[in-house]
């Protein structure tokens, strides 16, 4: 059962904002504002507006850390406040509990500043605290520390599939009895010059904006933020009364082992089956699918041929939407910032739009829910995440039990 | 075949699956099995080869880059716009 959730976002940072955000069809993506975009074409992103780490933070350890550590901290407490959970865990509670947040790159600004440090100003030492800011197990670490979280914690790595894996794996942890509850998802804040640089050098970045499904798409846009999610099991979280957000359901995961960056319809169709066939649902019992919607010319037409092969006749009578197209592609984050819009959309029988979608691409014809939302009543969602390596991970959400 | 040609052609050849493939500057890089990434690679190695920058996007279909000889002629475009501007600066 999904108790908490919690999100630092390009729209804004708490589930509030941030969902506010999307019924508007507002866009977070902007010029960036945090670093110099000398000598680079792209100069936009997807940066968090309003993040103070002293207004959202109490632990001096946590203000010492990286960027995406401080985002993971930010999201596991609001989550954590919404779960009412009586925190620091006490005793053998604490060996009970999983903490696993992961994040793509983990503290790489810290590394970026570090090196710059070094080559360049010829510094004859770094700040004692590059070690840990940078690795990418310190945000689970940090917030294990938090809440006293004292059994299997540590970060999973697989690039934009990041969260979703996480989420995944605390979810079948609790299944598994290894665990009763646990915080999962994922951070990132790795925008920054030298690896703005690194994606500019792979051309797959749009210079204007991310329009998924559109004709007129031109590539990702890079984006940062933390998506976490309180899971518990369903009869501990009764007992203590907590408030259950949503189900998760299902989860599947595959590897396409094919190519570093053109996806394969099998990959990603066999993981959302596998998703359904966990949830123990039928195609036509979705009603919304967060779909991974990159708005690169490859990833869109194939998410679309995956999910006709999936849903078959079902396809067209699914409401779709990339929110990324408001967010922006926070790269490990994005799966736990997206099952946080899959879990909205349940709770509040609205889907979440794909803005910028004017005119869609001919090979991408099913319904993206283009622009502005709209009312529906979603007892499923399913959320997409397919990462470069042809790593998939998806998830099912639904209603809480009645 | 010129300098620029052949320097392209070499860049060409190390991104190949089999470099001993004949490769005229008719040939379209389609028959080279090179793919979305390898361009990446070879755009990279072209600019840093000629100290120039190349506008290009793996998300649109590039008119320039169908053949050898069309790389060849916006490569030697862009060095004679950049050694322009150079002029006028």
């Amino acid at each position: 059962m999904v108790t908490g959730q919690g999100v630092v976002t390009p729209l804004g940072t708490g589930v509030d904002k941030f969902w506010a955000g999307m019924k508007r069809s507002a866009c977070g993506i902007r010029e960036v504002q945090s670093f110099d975009t000398n000598d680079l074409y792209i100069t936009i992103a997807g940066e968090v507006p309003d993040f103070n780490p002293r207004e959202r933070l109490q632990s001096k350890q946590l203000l010492l850390a990286d960027k995406y550590s401080q985002y993971a901290g930010c999201a596991a407490q609001e989550a954590v406040a919404q779960s009412k959970l009586e925190l620091p865990l006490e005793g053998d509670e604490g060996y009970r509990a999983a903490c696993i947040i992961g994040s793509g790159v983990g503290g790489l600004t810290t590394l970026e500043f570090s090196y710059k440090m070094l080559f360049k100003e010829n510094k004859r030492a770094t700040h004692p605290l590059t070690l840990l800011k940078s690795i990418g197990s310190s945000a689970s670490a940090h917030v294990s520390i938090e809440y006293g979280i004292k059994g299997p914690t540590f970060g999973v790595v697989s690039a934009c599939s990041t969260a979703t894996h996480s989420i995944g794996l605390v979810y079948r942890m609790i299944r598994e009895g290894l665990i009763d509850m646990g915080i999962g998802g994922a951070a990132e804040a790795s925008l920054n010059w030298g690896a703005t640089r690194a994606w500019q050098a792979m051309r797959v970045l749009s210079p204007d904006g991310l329009w998924p499904f559109s004709k007129n798409r031109n590539g990702t846009v890079l984006a940062e933020g933390a998506g976490i999610l309180v899971l518990e099991e369903y009869e501990r979280a009764k007992a203590r009364g907590a408030p259950i957000l949503a189900e998760l359901r299902g989860y599947g995961m595959t590897a396409d082992a094919a190519d570093m960056v053109n996806p394969s319809i099998d990959g990603a169709s066999t993981a959302m089956q596998q998703a359904l066939d966990d949830a123990e649902l039928a195609p036509s019992d979705i009603d919304y699918v967060n779909a991974h919607g990159t708005a690169t010319a490859v990833n869109d037409v194939n998410e679309t041929r995956a999910i006709k092969h999936v849903f078959g006749s079902a396809a067209n009578k699914l409401s779709i939407s990339s929110t990324k197209s408001m967010h922006g592609h926070c790269l490990g984050a994005g799966g736990g910032i997206e099952a946080v819009a899959a879990i909205k959309a349940i709770e509040e029988n609205y889907v979440p739009p794909t803005v910028g979608l004017d005119e869609p691409d001919p090979e991408c014809d099913l319904d993206y829910t283009p622009n502005v939302g709209k009312e529906r009543k979603i007892n499923y969602a399913m959320s997409n995440s397919f990462a470069f390596g042809g790593l998939n991970a998806v998830l099912v959400f639904g209603p809480p039990p009645a | 075949m010129d300098e620029v040609a052949t320097k392209i052609i070499e860049i060409l050849r190390k991104n190949m699956k089999d470099p001993s493939k004949t490769v005229t500057l008719e040939t379209p890089l389609s028959d080279l099995e090179i793919e979305s990434l390898d361009l990446a690679v070879i755009v990279f190695d072209i600019e840093d080869t000629f100290g120039i920058e190349i506008p290009y996007n793996a998300n649109e279909e590039v008119e320039a880059f169908a053949t050898v000889g069309s790389v060849v002629d916006r490569v030697k475009g862009i060095i004679s716009e950049s050694k322009a501007s150079g002029a006028a600066a």
